[in-house]
């Protein structure tokens, strides 16, 4: 009984197996094309008449933050061969439910052209209003950079910053912005750590 | 068992979503566009088929004792196989659909289906009911999401969870008054025959 229950199990995996392996170059080129179409939602208010770049893997000088790795896929949206903007991968696992997983798009002043959560596990209904398909919130750092308020103020309210926090859902939020805040203290401190020259 | 009885079991006087009301999680969660419906419905026809001819075509190898894990194992296998297809082929469809499609593997349906039919009917046979079943659930997937779609422009509860399921009680409703009618109206040309066909065996002919 038992060896005809592995049997099966063995032959299913098997079966599993082929489609995965087949089918993963076509699963792979699709993700890449949704993670273009999501980059240029994000970099909008930059390509006017630039498009997305090759990432390229980039070292980051000094200690950074740690909702940033090293080497950090860079992601350049270009204009006749000058950087108008970055776009970079930020990650933060001080969420309620696994890593939150965010993109940021900066222009060549370190100013926010576009912030997102790419991937969640947070509550639906509370602290899953960071997606922007949810509610707005996420969409009111725009325009910003890490210069435009005081560096006490980049936080949630709770913490003494500006930025409102949900009702019934304040780590969520606080992890967003603190990640948020780090990286671009850092970027700050580091202007050229991801290769535009200002 | 005969063809006509499978499939109108399937789309009709047996309709999984609107007769034995199975697979209701899915169903009420995902029909709020017509988008959505379709692409799960079709993901659920694919494994609903496969699942009942592949059970089918081992049910003299697999003895009683592990039957539920045998069948759960192909219906996981192959729900894993769609997931993997759809996202290989509609990448958006994928993200919209999001949970619901890992979760045909527990769409009561289709373990319903294997119990009760594909573990002793032949593969032929089972594959029908398979396809037959499939759509009927596929084709109230598509009413019910083009129902709450053409809705939620005027009325946006048709769009919210409670919309669901009003949406859903109409449609049963709807189905059970068309069902009674059809029976009505036969009995009453049953009748009319009766009459009909009524003549005189005894007594004086002129």
């Amino acid at each position: 009984m038992a060896w005809r229950l592995t049997l099966f199990g063995v032959i299913t995996s098997i079966f599993v197996g082929i489609i995965y392996v087949s089918t993963a170059p076509a699963i792979k080129a699709a993700r890449e094309s949704a993670r273009l179409n999501a980059l240029h939602d994000l970099a909008e208010p930059l390509l006017s008449d630039a498009h997305i770049g090759h990432a390229v893997l980039t070292a980051l000088p000094g200690s950074y933050p740690s909702s940033l790795i090293s080497p950090l896929l860079v992601t350049p949206i270009q204009a006749n061969s000058r950087t108008e903007g970055v776009i970079i991968p930020v990650s933060t696992d001080q969420g309620y439910n696994g890593p939150i997983k965010m993109l940021l798009a900066l222009d060549r002043n370190q100013k926010i052209a576009g912030f997102r959560v790419i991937e969640h596990r947070e509550t639906p209904g509370l602290g899953d209003k960071i997606d922007a398909d949810k509610t707005n919130w996420i969409l009111q750092f725009n325009g910003m950079s890490y210069a435009s308020i005081t560096p006490e103020l980049w936080a949630i309210t709770k913490d003494g910053g500006q930025f409102d926090a949900f009702t019934g859902a304040t780590i969520t939020p606080r992890a967003v912005i603190n990640a948020l805040a780090e990286t671009l203290r850092y970027l700050d401190e580091y202007p050229n750590a991801l290769g535009i020259v200002p | 068992m005969n063809y006509k009885t499978i499939l109108l079991n399937g789309l009709w006087s047996q309709n999984p979503g609107l007769v034995q009301l199975l697979g209701l999680c899915p169903l009420l969660a995902i029909s709020n566009t017509l988008e959505n419906a379709v692409g799960l419905g079709l993901a659920t026809i694919f494994v609903l088929i496969l699942s009942n001819a592949s059970i089918s075509l081992i049910r003299s190898l697999v003895p009683d004792a592990i039957r539920l894990p045998v069948f759960v194992l192909i219906i996981a296998a192959l729900t894993t196989c769609a997931e993997l297809l759809v996202q290989a082929l509609h990448y958006p469809l994928y993200q919209s659909l999001g949970i619901f499609l890992p979760l045909i593997v527990t769409n009561c349906l289709i373990l319903s289906r294997a119990e009760a039919l594909a573990r002793r009917e032949s593969v032929w046979i089972s594959t029908l009911d398979g396809a037959a079943q499939g759509v009927g659930f596929f084709l109230v997937l598509i009413a019910l999401g083009g129902l709450r779609e053409l809705l939620s422009s005027t009325l946006i509860l048709a769009a919210l969870p409670p919309g669901a399921f009003i949406s859903l009680g109409l449609l049963v409703a709807l189905h059970r008054a068309l069902t009674e009618w059809v029976k009505n109206r036969h009995q009453t040309t049953n009748q009319n025959d009766h009459t009909e066909r009524r003549v005189r065996t005894t007594g004086d002919i002129l």
